[in-house]
């Protein structure tokens, strides 16, 4: 089962907005092609005493599906991305205080998860909560004739032999988490991770394009 | 998580501001703020901006079994979501006195005013008709979120398109929207409500009320009402008395809002139709302010591949050989199937394995005769745990080897021990 | 040492950016050596011996002669050691009050913390007043506790306050503009309208003028300066002096 390495994998357009609505800490939206999410972050607030670590911020995250009411595919991308989000905040500097992490799809066309992890980054930057390093996601899909495509739309997700999502560090690209369905081989998965760790570097200096653009005003 | 507590300071400013008639943000009584509609790529979705309060609706439609006492009729399902992201004082599933109210109010005034033809949504009577689903999502909460919940309903229902249906006899075929056009659902009028927030036991009103003001107000009124001028609901909350003038005119009002509202509505459904037609991208994506410095776009771009196919290999290579696994069920007898080998036992209380446990524990023995002494206190100690209880696997052995297990199982004791201990 | 720091200053920066301690390749033995050291204010972290890790995104600035942190333009308040702040009183138990002042967990104020109060003798306090203190204990494993009095025991202008006044919110970068010592937008809106303001550092702002329109006129210009650049605040307070008042 080779995979034969395609030299141009390319990924959709994206934009992102920060600070859009006014109630919470931080907010950011993040499209990718036509996938789009929302993503909200109050924190460091007040925590129920049933919820509190006594060294640790308690990490709440909270995925809100478009139609009906969350179900377990939420649930189990909640954990994804809260695990991603723990390792990369720093909780022990508010202990005893909860960050909320609200993420509410607007519209999924493919690498669900891959855009909720992105806005999480980025609305976690908006309310500057303090972080040891930035995290990205990446989707790589393998379709039938065994061609690796990152980003994919649904349509190429529905026709897809795999689909891998990985959450890479902005320090030196390692992996944070990985979450996959499907079939695939051992060398197809590190063909899969070495594109990932490529891509997100394109997604990492858009974080610091938007970043810097958003600092450009003087104050 | 607590919301902010309104102070006495604030409370009192606010009233004193209402009665020389001067709101906070500059506006006039009956002023509503600036309202903001646009749409997603797919139909039925819409957003509503009512200065800083943020909602979006979805519709969406299924084929299901009618209800039994109205087999002609298709299904209505109204849903508010107050979702945690609009105000750190909303929590996740809990039902909480203003969500069922809005839900409530919301039910009222679009299935109870009967603004949509439930009859056309019936594809074969008695056997399948369209369940029209609207999710409305509370995303930033500064105030009214009524009126904007309402706005943004009756919009994406407006909006919506749903799969058109062809009937054969008894199958009943639904074409995708590439296949036939979608068909738009059949509207008689848009309902649309309008608050008004009374202070100071009734004397003075304002429309549209943010919310502060709504902290501090004393009750609420709210009409619905269509540009025809009929009221759909009317709905008045808090307990404050009112006077027959101050509710026709509150009526007359709200009569002269909703005919701006609706054309708000007509025209911004009117220019998202244009832009479809004129077969340009729409939605989220689109409607994002471009000219902002909190917002930037790329476009699609290319990942530069030339190493990483190498280094894929390298890591590859480098790595250990996986297990060997057996490749499918294997059939040892008609009937039986295998998944997995089975590992031989590595607990070391299997009888054949005696012979070899004591000679390796002998070995050990000696190398560790110095320890042996101290611990031997621990081990009797020890060996008072289950170890003792194990059952031993092979009854036929059991008479010949009962003295050398309780003996044996004594050292196997120790020696589980020691390997804890070496742990 | 930190030349790689002083490089970037003015620049922004992400967290997980990393500046390395440089040791000089040659150590003079003729020269006295003084230790370099660095102040770092928010938004820096040490890692580990030789590191510093930058955990908020935001610009780098530098203060003369060492110090250096990175602003960003934050909304949630951090209770931290000497800050005064402007909170509300929630709860009025015995002889603690639990003051709100936006932070993770509610501080707590001792009746005896005011200017002339005894066990006989205790200050007019009701719960939904506001009140200008001082965080005299706030670190993150502990309650955080406010005091009303300075270290000699006077009020110092803190204490109950806010008859006939509107409090509002904006972002703790312009209370940070604010409190600066030639503060531009401060001096702006003194030659505007004769007001009181005060500021907490905790993002609250209380103003009271003349009149209850000028009140509102005050706040408004206030939380809508807070995303312009000078020239742009200057205009829009040109336009309120001919326009409003």
């Amino acid at each position: 089962m080779e995979v034969c390495a395609r030299t141009n994998v390319t990924l959709r357009e994206f934009g992102c907005e920060q600070t859009l609505l006014s109630r919470p800490d931080g907010s950011a939206s993040f499209v990718q092609g036509d996938t789009s999410v929302m993503a909200a972050v109050y924190g460091p607030a007040e925590v129920k005493v049933s919820k509190e670590i006594y060294d640790r911020a308690t990490l709440e995250v909270l995925i809100q599906p478009k139609v009906g009411l969350p179900s377990v595919r939420e649930r189990s991308q909640e954990q994804c991305v809260r695990e991603t989000c723990e390792a990369s905040l720093l909780l022990t500097l508010h202990p005893r205080s909860s960050l909320t992490l609200i993420l509410q799809l607007i519209h999924d066309d493919g690498s669900r998860l891959s855009c909720f992890l992105n806005a999480a980054c980025m609305a976690l930057m908006d309310a500057g909560l303090p972080m040891n390093c930035l995290f990205c996601g990446v989707t790589c899909a393998i379709n039938a004739d065994s061609e690796i495509i990152t980003d994919p739309t649904a349509a190429q997700e529905k026709e897809s032999r795999a689909l891998m999502t990985f959450a890479i560090d902005s320090k030196e690209q390692r992996v944070m988490m990985s979450y996959t369905t499907g079939s695939f081989s051992v060398h197809e998965l590190q063909q899969c991770i070495a594109v990932s760790q490529k891509a997100s570097e394109n997604i990492f200096q858009f974080y610091r394009d938007s970043v810097r653009r958003r600092y450009s005003k003087n104050l | 998580m607590k919301d902010t507590p309104l102070s006495n300071c604030e409370r009192d400013f606010l009233l004193k501001a209402i009665e020389e008639k001067k709101r906070l943000d500059g506006r006039q009584t009956y002023d509503y703020r600036k309202m903001k509609i646009t749409f997603g790529t797919d139909y039925g979705c819409c957003f509503v901006d009512l200065g800083r309060t943020r909602v979006m609706a979805q519709v969406s439609g299924e084929l299901v079994a009618p209800k039994e006492n109205r087999p002609n009729e298709g299904i209505m399902f109204f849903n508010i979501e107050l979702s945690p992201m609009a105000s750190p004082a909303f929590e996740q599933g809990r039902q909480s006195e203003l969500s069922v109210k809005l839900n409530r109010q919301l039910e009222r005034c679009l299935r109870n005013s009967k603004c949509i033809d439930t009859e056309s949504l019936c594809v074969v009577s008695g056997v399948k008709v369209w369940q029209i689903r609207v999710d409305v999502h509370m995303l930033n909460h500064d105030g009214n979120l009524m009126d904007a919940a309402s706005i943004a309903a009756i919009t994406a229902l407006c909006h919506f398109k749903r799969p058109d249906v062809g009937i054969q006899g008894d199958e009943v075929t639904v074409y995708s929207p590439e296949e036939r056009d979608p068909i738009p659902l059949s509207i008689y009028h848009m309902p649309i409500s309008v608050s008004f927030s009374f202070f100071q036991q009734g004397t003075y009103l304002l429309v549209d009320p943010c919310e502060r003001e709504e902290r501090v107000m004393d009750g609420l009124l709210m009409i619905a009402m269509n540009k025809h001028r009929e009221i759909c609901s009317i709905q008045s909350s808090g307990g404050i008395m009112l006077l027959k003038e101050q509710v026709m005119r509150c009526s007359k009002i709200a009569s002269v809002k909703v005919s701006e509202i609706t054309e708000l509505i007509s025209k911004a459904l009117e220019n998202d139709k244009r832009a479809r037609k004129a077969g340009g991208r729409c939605g989220f994506a689109e409607s994002m302010p471009q000219e902002r410095i909190t917002a930037l776009k790329t476009d699609e771009t290319s990942v530069e591949m030339t190493d990483a196919s190498e280094t894929a290999n390298d890591i590859v290579q480098k790595a250990e050989v996986p297990l060997q696994t057996v490749p499918s069920p294997v059939v040892p007898a008609p009937g039986v199937g295998q998944v997995g080998e089975g590992l031989q036992n590595t607990w070391g209380l299997e009888e054949e394995e005696d012979g070899d446990e004591e000679e390796e524990e002998q070995q050990m023995e000696e190398e560790q005769d110095e320890k042996e002494d101290s611990r031997e206190g621990d081990v009797v100690e020890i060996s008072d745990s289950e170890e003792e209880e194990v059952v031993i696997l092979h009854p036929e052995t059991q008479d010949k080897t009962s003295k050398k297990a309780a003996s044996s199982s004594n050292q196997k004791g120790a020696e589980t021990s020691k390997q804890r201990k070496k742990n | 040492m930190f030349s790689g720091l002083r490089e970037k200053v003015g620049q922004v920066l992400v967290p997980g950016d990393e500046f390395c301690l440089e040791i000089p390749e040659t150590l003079s033995l003729s020269e006295p050596m003084k230790p370099e050291k660095v102040l770092l204010g928010p938004g820096l972290k040490r890692k580990g011996d030789r590191k510093l890790l930058v955990v908020k995104s935001g610009v780098l600035r530098h203060k003369q002669p060492h110090v250096f942190w990175v602003e960003n333009q934050q909304r949630r308040y951090v209770p931290a050691r000497g800050e005064t702040v402007i909170g509300i009183i929630t709860v009025k138990s015995g002889d603690v009050f639990k003051v709100d002042v936006g932070g993770s967990e509610q501080a707590s104020l001792s009746y005896l913390a005011f200017e002339g109060a005894t066990k006989r003798n205790r200050p007019n306090v009701q719960v939904g007043d506001l009140v200008f203190a001082q965080f005299s204990v706030a670190n993150q494993h502990m309650e955080p506790e406010l005091v009303c009095v300075d270290s000699a025991g006077r009020a110092n202008g803190m204490g109950v306050f806010g008859a006939g006044g509107l409090l509002f919110s904006v972002s703790l970068g312009l209370i940070r503009r604010l409190l600066r010592p030639r503060s531009d937008v401060l001096s702006d809106l003194q030659k505007l309208l004769p007001c009181e303001l005060v500021v907490g550092m905790n993002g609250r702002l209380w103003a009271r003028a003349s009149s209850v329109q000028q009140t509102l006129v005050v706040s408004n210009l206030l939380q809508s300066c807070d995303t312009m650049s000078p020239p742009q605040r200057q205009q829009l307070f040109r336009r309120a002096a001919q326009g409003a008042l």
